[in-house]
């Protein structure tokens, strides 16, 4: 039986007694309170006035720019023990993020630009309970502590109107859709993992060393990326807020040390081309990367007996893959239409072919760890995922959007893992990504509603994988100040699913964040 | 009746008749109907509505544009044309721009903008452009707000017709997300976000797509009405650099002028431009839109845009400046434009700071105007402006409503709150908020 929710009550009384008082307040009372207010907060920018442009005033040069930023999620109960998982604690993040950019024009066509950036997230700390131990082991799942993470972005950028050259830290994205798709240049902090969201990639993505050219001739350009330093995803660690609840403590298997790609070994580089071209309302383009999956797999290396048993000796390492992808989108205006009369959409689509996915194959690894002939444990397949997206703009500045996305482990057999592109515990995964958002024109359109939906489906053996539900609410203070709500549920779904095992994880998250 | 009532009755006619020749002639009263137009104004006006079509485009006029006077009433609309909010030829300036809500709530931007025209420039260009086919394309670069700056957009609007209805193309690089987008294009008849402006408001009308009458002529002595809060403001003059000027200074048709009246008002011939349904997308909210053109140059001061109920939904006025000498009396463009859209008591600015003309080369041509620009995060050069308005009494005023011209073709009564407010501001001569101060 789920313990009366105490804190929920306590935030219901606390919302009604504001309500009630409210209420005694006259109508025209409150609307001089929040027009004084207004217009006080329109101007509240004390980095911008007392420190960005004093010191673009004195360096012409030089732009300044950066925001500090609250960022929280509070589960709405608090369920105890779920699978590996103690979950007696509220907040899912109490992330505290600033972050400074520096861009300095060092002569006609060239640039260095900087980014720092410092992350604190108080839920190892700021909160009861012992459920949360992940940053004794990880010390960034806590802060920011290290140069690697401190400093974002460093790069020298060249400029000629036939070529661009970026040298240096840098990120890059590759793609357009809700998701990831043909993204597939840099790694991942994944410390959300199934909340992580396409506005947060900016935040979350690692940036990493590379040589970024692009050419341009006529309407087409050719991109060449060489990476000579890799990243790896981050994956929420155990006793982190999102660690699936079926992580295992322990593993009776000896794994070792994942090892990584190296920055001074020549042919652990990653490289990387890319086409784009535009054709009138139609742009296309292709994309190919021989890179790492940036998630290490366990390869059998032998097998010891412990307590006279037999257990498999794993390596952790990440694998070669060849990624070859295509991305189109095509705009027009349907007009005539009922109700909505002309009907302004766009068509996008984005595709990925992974060759040589390697993925932990658990029929070979009992076949091993009951006796049978040493294999590595692992089967190669290809993967492929693919989106195609419609987005509509509706009256009242509504804007609507459909995309199916797909995902396909190809020769798919039982017993496999999570592999990179392919479906989610099964041969394929469906997800038809649903997406509506509005601003309100009462609040001059300084308040707007999202509502995102996420349901899964797979097959042939999950069937109905649960659905992920996004409402989120967000209020421009200023044009300095903006706030979000955000209500996430899982629900349905078995508790193995993908969304299914996080059915006691729905939250509450708000935003703050100010910005010069 | 006798005759010394019979002189009586003429001497009280005559008066009456003097005295209504004198309130006419009173400088007031500064709006005159067809009927009242001067010998000198009939000679400039063709009354005419099924003037001769072109043999190549069957909608458009067969005299050859810009026109010889007397004008139709159209053939006014096609010369209004002439001046969109942004010009039809190749530029570039900072577009500074905010609004501001009935709460003092403020939100504003500052965004490079070059702008390419792809045919022949003026509006004869854009006449004569194939439907269908882009006719500029305008690349721009946020500078502020903060959450927006590096952002980057690009706009490619079309010509259109009855058969090609897209308007333009539209991308967006969002920094945050570093990526290209394409959007769907705006609706036309919708404001955009928190601004009191709509994509027809930006982009200009087509004069095929209304029916063109004239109501008469008026005088006007004020567009464009700074606060008494904000006396000065500084301006981005190119070469000069940034020059501090006297916004009571600020004329409406520019310091060159020539055709001011002695009193400092401009001529203007008031225009009702009604929405052909078979032109314009079906449902479009705004039914018509009366305009004040200035009477040399058709630039329009001045505009009102009324919904399909026949109520005022925004007035848009402006300041213009002379820009390109070579087109005589079609080198205007619009300096400072002001829309007040009245249902949500919403005013918006628009400032073209810097304004330069530019011929751009065929490698700038090549390199800039195209969207994947944009992921090149290259600001290919600087145009800084400091007029950006620091604080909410600060902003621009609402409109002038002028309740008593043209009434039979406006309706410009205001919601009661907002009417308290509007005349507040009128005595106070700055915006008055939901609570002040």
């Amino acid at each position: 039986m789920r313990r009366p929710n105490l804190e929920g009550i306590a935030l219901a009384i606390f919302f009604v007694s504001i309500c009630f008082d409210c209420s005694k307040v006259s109508a025209s009372g409150l609307r001089d309170g929040f027009s004084k207010f207004d217009r006080k907060i329109a101007i509240f920018d004390p980095v911008g006035k007392y420190l960005k442009k004093p010191i673009e005033k004195k360096i012409p040069r030089l732009q300044v720019s950066g925001f500090l930023r609250n960022w929280s999620d509070f589960l709405l109960e608090e369920e105890g023990i779920v699978g590996s998982h103690n979950q007696n604690n509220r907040f899912l993040q109490l992330q505290n993020l600033a972050e400074v950019e520096v861009d300095y024009n060092i002569g006609k066509g060239l640039d260095v630009k900087g980014i720092a950036h410092m992350l604190y997230d108080g839920v190892y700390d700021w909160q009861g309970g012992t459920g949360l131990s992940a940053d004794s082991n990880d010390r960034t799942a806590e802060l920011y502590h290290d140069s690697e993470r401190v400093l974002r972005e460093l790069y020298i950028s060249y400029r000629k109107p036939w070529l661009d050259l970026k040298i240096g830290k840098q990120q890059l994205a590759w793609g357009k859709m809700d998701g990831q798709f043909i993204d597939i240049v840099n790694a991942m902090d994944r410390r959300e993992f199934v909340q992580l969201e396409s506005d947060d990639y900016e935040i979350r993505r690692l940036p990493t060393w590379m040589a970024n050219s692009t050419f341009y001739f006529g309407n087409n350009t050719l991109q060449f990326l060489y990476v000579f330093d890799f990243e790896q995803d981050r994956i929420p660690g155990i006793h982190s807020p999102w660690a699936s609840p079926f992580l295992s403590e322990s593993s009776t298997d000896i794994i070792s040390r994942s090892t990584r790609p190296e920055a001074g070994n020549f042919s652990d580089h990653e490289y990387g081309v890319r086409f784009d071209r535009m054709a009138g309302a139609l742009t296309y383009g292709f994309v190919y990367m021989y890179a790492w999956d940036k998630n290490p797999i366990n390869r059998i290396i032998g097998t010891s007996l412990v307590d006279g048993r037999r257990v498999l000796r794993l390596e952790s390492k990440h694998e070669r893959i060849h990624h070859v992808g295509f991305t189109a989108d095509y705009a027009t205006t349907f007009s005539g239409l009922p109700v909505v009369g002309s009907l302004p959409t766009v068509f996008r689509v984005e595709a990925l072919y992974s060759n040589g996915v390697r993925i932990s194959d658990s029929q070979k690894q009992n076949d091993t760890r009951n006796g049978g002939p040493l294999s590595d444990g692992i089967s190669t397949h290809d993967t492929v995922r693919a989106a195609i997206a419609v987005e509509l703009a509706l009256p009242h500045r509504t804007t609507f959007m459909f995309q199916p996305s797909w995902y396909q482990t190809l020769n798919h057999k039982e017993g496999l893992g999570p592999g990179f592109g392919g479906g989610f515990n099964d041969e394929w995964s469906f997800i038809p990504v649903l997406y509506l958002t509005r601003p309100f024109a009462f609040s001059k359109d300084r308040l707007s509603v999202d509502l995102t939906l996420y349901p899964l489906i797979s097959g042939p053996d999950t069937g109905w994988g649960g659905i992920k539900t996004k409402l989120g609410v967000s209020f421009k203070f200023s044009n300095f100040i903006k706030g979000r709500f955000t209500l996430n549920r899982y629900d349905s779904g078995d508790t193995t699913d993908f969304y299914g095992q996080y059915d006691k994880w729905d939250n509450i998250g708000w935003e703050l964040s100010y910005e010069f | 009746m006798s005759s010394s009532k019979k002189f009586g009755s003429c001497l009280a006619l005559w008066f009456s008749v003097s005295l209504f020749n004198s309130c006419w002639a009173s400088p007031d009263k500064t709006w005159k109907i067809l009927t009242e137009l001067s010998s000198q104004e009939l000679k400039l006006y063709d009354p005419s509505t099924d003037t001769p079509r072109d043999s190549k485009i069957s909608y458009l006029p067969a005299e050859p544009y810009p026109f010889e006077a007397p004008y139709t009433a159209e053939e006014m609309g096609y010369r209004y044309a002439e001046f969109p909010h942004i010009n039809r030829w190749s530029t570039m300036f900072n577009d500074v721009f905010g609004v501001v809500t009935p709460s003092g709530y403020i939100n504003q931007g500052a965004w490079v903008t070059f702008n390419l025209v792809v045919g022949q420039p003026g509006f004869e260009g854009y006449m004569r452009h194939k439907p269908g086919d882009p006719y500029a394309k305008w690349s721009v670069w946020q500078l502020f707000p903060p959450d927006l700056q590096g952002g980057q957009q690009f706009w490619s609007p079309y010509r259109t017709d009855k058969d090609f209805r897209t308007k333009l193309d539209f991308y967006i690089y969002s920094k945050g997300l570093r990526r290209i987008r394409r959007m769907p294009e705006p609706r036309r008849d919708q404001r955009f976000p928190d601004n009191a402006q709509t994509i027809d408001d930006v982009m200009g009308r087509d004069p095929w797509e209304f029916k063109w009458q004239l109501l008469g002529t008026d005088v006007l002595y004020e567009t464009v009405r700074f606060p008494k809060t904000r006396p000065k403001i500084i301006l981005n003059e190119g070469e000069e650099g940034f020059v501090e000027r006297s916004t009571d200074s600020l004329k409406m048709m520019g310091d060159a002028f020539e055709h001011y009246r002695s009193d400092g008002g401009v001529d203007c011939w008031v225009v009702k431009a009604t929405a052909n349904p078979d032109w314009v997308p079906s449902g479009y909210a705004e039914k018509h839109l009366v305009i004040w053109l200035e009477k040399n140059s058709f630039y329009p001061l001045r505009t009102e845009k009324y919904g399909l109920d026949n109520r005022l939904i925004m007035i848009d006025e402006r300041l213009v400046r002379m820009e390109d000498p070579k087109l005589a009396e079609r080198g205007y463009a619009a300096y400072f434009s002001v829309y007040w859209n009245v249902d949500h008591d919403l005013i918006s600015y628009s400032f073209h700071d810097g304004f330069e003309l530019k011929e751009w080369t065929e490698e700038e041509k090549k390199t800039i105007f195209s969207p994947e620009f944009m992921r090149r995060e290259w600001l290919y050069k600087m145009i800084k402006s400091q007029a950006l308005v620091e604080k909410p009494d600060q902003f621009f005023l609402r409109s002038h409503l002028y309740p008593e011209k043209f009434p039979t073709a406006r309706n410009v009564n205001l919601p009661p709150n907002l009417k308290t407010r509007y005349e507040a501001q009128e005595s106070a001569q700055q915006l008055i908020f939901e609570s002040n101060p």
